[in-house]
């Protein structure tokens, strides 16, 4: 059973500034993993490490068991339509949208492989069943929507293929209390077969008990690990 | 005892036997210990290897300013001196010095002084064709500057300077040849339709942006080239004008007329310079800098009237490119259609930006390489345009800002490739991250975790097999140097988890807890299981924190 | 009837020029790179299709064809040479437009070099036949550029709309960083671009050397109307184009009957001026407005 992620003291910043130092992580398929800690500690610079999107200067990255990226990424972004199609779906942090497409493109566009491509009816359907306003908005653009439904749009588009890491950066962020539980609650909701999780969320509170483990990150490194047992008490 | 392999092993003697109140140990196997002060010494030294302090910029360094470090006279009436120079006494020898800070003017005197004398080093064999290619050098150079002016200080993309030079070259031949204006009033009257032309084409500057007006000009290029080749009056019938007056005189012999041409196109190129100079170096200029490209609405909150400055140095540059234009026609009696070609566009576009869009040297340098390919090297044939379009895409493709942006460009890179190793080799550990290292208030709180950082790397290497042994024969009382280190850094952390142990009974197993630190909350349990004697617990106690130190 | 007869010529002539303006607008759009070097693709269209024609067959669709693929050809190598290793760096708007010029200058004495000065011309691929209708007589040549830019025209636009590349296009159009996460390689939707609007050059190259000749610098007059068709329509959208190349083929068809040949040029850029004073940024040019960052 090869671990979905495995991350062997990955090292990555920008510039001179090193944001993570040594970092070690392992996540098995079928789990959901959460990873808390204060902005600027690195969450999301760990996340776009995995996908690309930054340089990382040491280290190795592995997404089941093939070394993604490498430590001179010439320029960020410049291998992630590869790395994405390994197998990874990301929703970043404030959603990244393409204004002028409507939902229902939105969400084609999320399915880019060609199966995911040819059977990207069901696959509408079966986001639509899990965010249900979304189904009257299908041919709004999506630069005429509120908060909360592009955060929906996001985070179905991630969901349109069937990616074996799905990495969720604060799905809650921004949005109203009652709509933040009930995005987590739908992206928790999700049938993991195979796949692994993984979501950054300051708000810990909404990932208590739901995931298999939370791991906290501080100053670039983590530090102590929670199982599912964890409750909210006491002091870190 | 520094660096010595810290594995040694000794045989320890519990000092305390001499007098017989040593309990338990008397002797035990232990290793030595390193001094901890590597550790401390490993961990804080600077690994970089450093220059020696200052600016990477080598200055040359020139003696006496004859006992003085600066310079009474002024070239009047202007308050400058010659040259940017700094001066001072010299810290260690009390000799006065000085630097050249700008040694840019040296280096546009010494071209200009080649350029003057160049005709002297001409080949015989070749004069007539390097004069000739000279002059054209100068003209296009002359263009080239106006049209960096455009480009680089106004930011106004057009391609539409060599239509203006063009219109106003034949205009001006027009008048020449049928009203027989003489060759004096020729650059003035282009200057005027130079003026009016920018009128023109400067509206639609002022309402389009970037590529719209470059694509606008483009087309503008063509009106004016088709207008041209198939009017009559302008000469449809024999490819362009000719027969204008001019201040070379035909009967005086070829070498001569050559030279008139070489010097009089040089002249025109300083003329241009000097605009160049008076209006990118001084208020104009200074003005749009800061407007750059985007940032223009930022620009007008602070006053600055962009607008108004770029229209003014896009019409002052086209009365210019008619004043040249006008000298055209009177330096070469006439003009060709050559001049409204779409490879005319493309050669000068080429000139500006092998040197670098924005600096007169650019201009000029680009222009001199480009010439130099087509007038001089005419034994290649085609395959001369082909090497100039070669040039144009490479330069291109690979230097941000032509020839002369090569020094920033490498410096750039430079600097962030500095910056990426010096950020693989920050040691610091990365305990606090900088940001909450600047708010904190409590500074000796960074440097104590610093510190403990530190000190945990260095017991790490001192928890060796025979350390945990002495201390199960053992746990209490003296013992050797590593594990007293060891026990004492145990003994000294906070309360907050730290481990102790329970006893049920008087007599009673001992099980291992943890304190809160908080007050009021009661220990936590560790562990379930039982420890029957004392020395077993505190074993068992110094082997978790063991464990724990071993983990962190 | 004298009207029709001008606006049938209109209509030809904003087909051609249509198609080159269209695909400036695409290249702009989705890439943000103005690509000036459509003279030379023209050129190089023509001149395979014009090889083809020669050496292997006079079948039409087979030369038609050749001018097609060698456009999309001639794209793939501007996108190579230009785009991909541009498109990251600083100041690559104005950069990439000069590049392409200087492959516009090299093509141009490419071709000069290899095929000589002279001009050369294609055999007619849509035949001699005529069509009367009511009073007005239609010649092959000029129903069948107009059919096929139209058709070629629709079948881009559709293909941009329904199929997956098309949706990688216009999603990366609106945010590259975004686009990267799903899957949408930058580079390789480019070449996509490039080999279509180079496609779509050829094609105009292939009918509009049904009236004039292929030469080494043919491509240069279609390239500067195209361009300022895009210009005139906005950069962008692919309706204002086709509006502007219709109002600009009436202005040129007119200019054309009423005032001599000579003017035709002038109306036109008199148009385009005032209506880029009333509407800088084009007829329709506002899908600009989410390229700006």
């Amino acid at each position: 059973m090869t671990e979905v992620l495995k991350i062997e003291g990955l090292s990555a910043g920008y510039g001179p500034l090193r944001v993570i130092h040594d970092l070690d992580l392992a996540i098995y398929p079928g789990e959901r993993v959460g990873i808390v800690g204060l902005n600027g500690h690195g969450k999301t610079t760990l996340f776009y490490a995995i996908a690309g999107l930054t340089g990382w200067q040491r280290g190795s990255i592995l997404l089941n068991g093939k070394q993604i990226g490498r430590t001179r990424s010439q320029g960020p972004g410049r291998y992630t339509h590869q790395i994405v199609r390994q197998g990874l779906a990301i929703m970043p942090q404030g959603d990244e949208i393409f204004q002028g497409l409507t939902v229902e493109e939105h969400l084609d566009s999320g399915a880019f492989t060609p199966e995911a491509w040819r059977t990207r009816k069901e696959r509408k359907e079966r986001i639509l069943r899990i965010f249900e306003p979304l189904r009257k908005l299908m041919k709004t653009p999506v630069g005429r929507l509120s908060g909360g439904e592009r955060r929906m749009v996001s985070i179905g588009r991630g969901l349109m293929t069937d990616a074996k890491l799905y990495l969720s950066d604060e799905p809650s962020l921004g949005l109203a209390p009652k709509l933040g539980i009930a995005v987590m609650q739908a992206l928790l909701a999700i049938d993991l077969k195979d796949s692994a999780m993984f979501i950054a969320e300051q708000n810990v509170a909404l990932l208590e008990g739901k995931v298999d483990r939370i791991i906290g990150m501080h100053a670039g490194k983590l530090k102590g690990e929670a199982s599912s047992s964890f409750r909210l008490s006491g002091s870190h | 005892m520094s660096d010595l392999a810290p594995s040694k092993p000794y045989i320890w003697k519990n000092p305390l036997s001499v007098w017989g109140t040593a309990s338990g140990n008397s002797e035990a196997p232990s290793t030595r210990v390193p001094d901890p002060r590597d550790t401390w010494r490993k961990n804080t030294t600077f690994k970089v290897p450093t220059h020696p302090v200052g600016r990477l910029k080598y200055f040359l360094v020139w003696p006496h300013h004859g006992n003085r470090t600066w310079n009474r006279m002024r070239w009047w009436p202007t308050r400058r001196n010659l040259l940017n120079v700094k001066g001072l006494y010299n810290r260690k020898t009390a000799i006065p010095e000085k630097k050249i800070l700008d040694r840019r003017p040296i280096y546009w005197v010494l071209s200009f002084f080649l350029l003057l004398i160049g005709p002297l080093l001409f080949p015989q064999s070749q004069m007539n064709a390097l004069l000739t290619a000279g002059a054209a050098f100068g003209i296009f150079a002359a263009i080239n500057v106006c049209w960096t002016l455009i480009i680089g200080t106004a930011s106004i993309f057009s391609l539409a300077t060599y239509a203006v030079v063009g219109t106003a070259a034949f205009v001006t031949s027009l008048l020449s040849i049928r009203a027989g204006v003489p060759w004096y009033a020729l650059p003035p009257i282009g200057a005027g339709i130079g003026l009016g032309f920018g009128v023109l084409i400067a509206a639609p500057a002022l309402r389009l942006d970037g590529f719209y007006y470059a694509l606008l000009t483009l087309g503008l290029n063509e009106l004016f080239r088709v207008f041209f080749t198939t009017s009559k009056q302008f000469g449809a019938a024999s490819g362009g004008l000719y027969g204008a007056d001019s201040f070379i005189d035909q009967k005086w012999p070829p070498l001569t007329q050559s030279m008139v041409a070489y010097y009089a196109s040089l002249c025109l190129l300083i003329a241009s310079l000097f605009l160049f100079r008076f209006i990118n170096g001084k208020r104009l200029g200074r003005v749009l800098r800061m407007a750059p490209e985007k940032h223009e609405a930022f620009a007008a909150a602070c006053g600055v009237d962009f607008k108004r400055a770029r229209i003014t140095i896009f019409l002052l540059t086209s009365v210019a490119l008619g004043f040249i234009g006008g000298f055209y026609a009177a330096q070469y009696r006439g003009v060709g259609y050559s001049i409204f070609d779409f490879q005319t566009v493309l050669l000068g576009l080429a000139m500006i930006t092998i040197g670098g869009i924005g600096r007169a040297e650019g201009a000029v340098f680009g222009t001199l390489i480009v010439i130099f390919l087509r007038d001089v090297l005419l034994e290649l044939g085609p395959w001369r345009y082909l090497i100039i379009g070669a040039a144009m895409l490479g330069v291109v493709l690979f230097l941000n800002n032509g020839f002369f942006g090569i020094r920033r460009q490498f410096n750039a890179w430079r600097a962030k490739k500095r910056g990426e190793w010096r950020s693989t080799r920050t040691e610091k550990g990365g305990e606090t991250l900088p940001e909450e290292a600047t708010e904190s208030n409590d500074k000796d709180a960074l440097y104590f975790r610093r510190f403990d950082k530190v000190q945990r790397d260095y017991l790490k290497g001192l928890i060796t097999p025979e350390a945990i042994e002495e201390h199960r024969r053992q746990p209490l009382g003296q013992h050797s140097e590593g594990l007293e280190r060891i026990l004492l850094y145990f003994r000294r952390a906070k309360l907050d988890d730290k481990y102790a142990l329970h006893r049920a009974g008087p007599q009673g197993p001992y099980k291992i807890i943890a304190f809160s630190g908080v007050r009021g909350v009661s220990p936590r349990l560790v562990d379930d299981r039982e420890y029957g004697t004392l020395d077993d617990a505190y074993h068992a106690v110094f082997m978790r924190r063991v464990h724990d130190l071993l983990e962190s | 009837m004298d009207i029709a007869f001008v606006i049938i010529n209109a209509i030809t002539v904003a087909a051609i020029y249509g198609l080159i303006a269209i695909a400036v607008s695409i290249t702009w759009s989705s890439l943000g790179l103005v690509n000036l070097a459509y003279g030379f693709i023209f050129s190089f269209a023509g001149y395979a299709a014009w090889l083809v024609s020669t050496e292997i067959s006079k079948d039409p669709f087979l030369i038609a064809g050749a001018g097609i693929l060698a456009g999309a050809v001639g794209g793939i190598i501007i996108c190579l040479l230009v785009f991909i290793p541009l498109h990251d760096k600083p100041a690559f708007t104005s950069r990439g437009m000069i590049a392409t010029l200087a492959i516009s200058l090299i093509g141009s004495q490419l071709f000069l070099m290899i095929f000589g000065p002279n001009s050369k011309s294609l055999p007619d691929i849509f035949g001699r036949w005529k069509l009367k209708f009511f009073d007005i007589t239609l010649t092959a040549d000029k129903i069948g550029i107009v059919v096929c830019s139209v058709a070629m025209l629709i079948g881009a636009v559709t293909w941009m709309r329904s199929s997956r590349r098309g949706l990688e296009i216009r999603a990366m159009m609106m945010n590259p960083h975004a686009a990267s996460i799903v899957g949408i390689g930058i580079r390789r939707t480019g070449l996509y671009v490039m080999a279509l609007t180079g496609a779509m050059a050829g094609l105009a190259s292939v009918l509009l050397s049904q009236t004039y000749y292929i030469a080494p610098f043919s491509g240069l007059t279609p390239l500067i109307k195209g361009v300022s068709i895009a210009l005139c329509g906005g950069l962008g959208s692919v309706q204002g184009a086709v509006i502007a190349a219709i109002l600009l083929g009436l202005v040129e068809a007119l200019t054309n009957k009423f005032l001599g040949g000579q003017f035709v040029l002038m109306t036109q850029f008199l148009i385009i001026i005032l209506v880029l004073m009333v509407r800088p940024r084009g007829i329709s040019g506002l899908v600009d407005k989410a390229r700006e960052q």
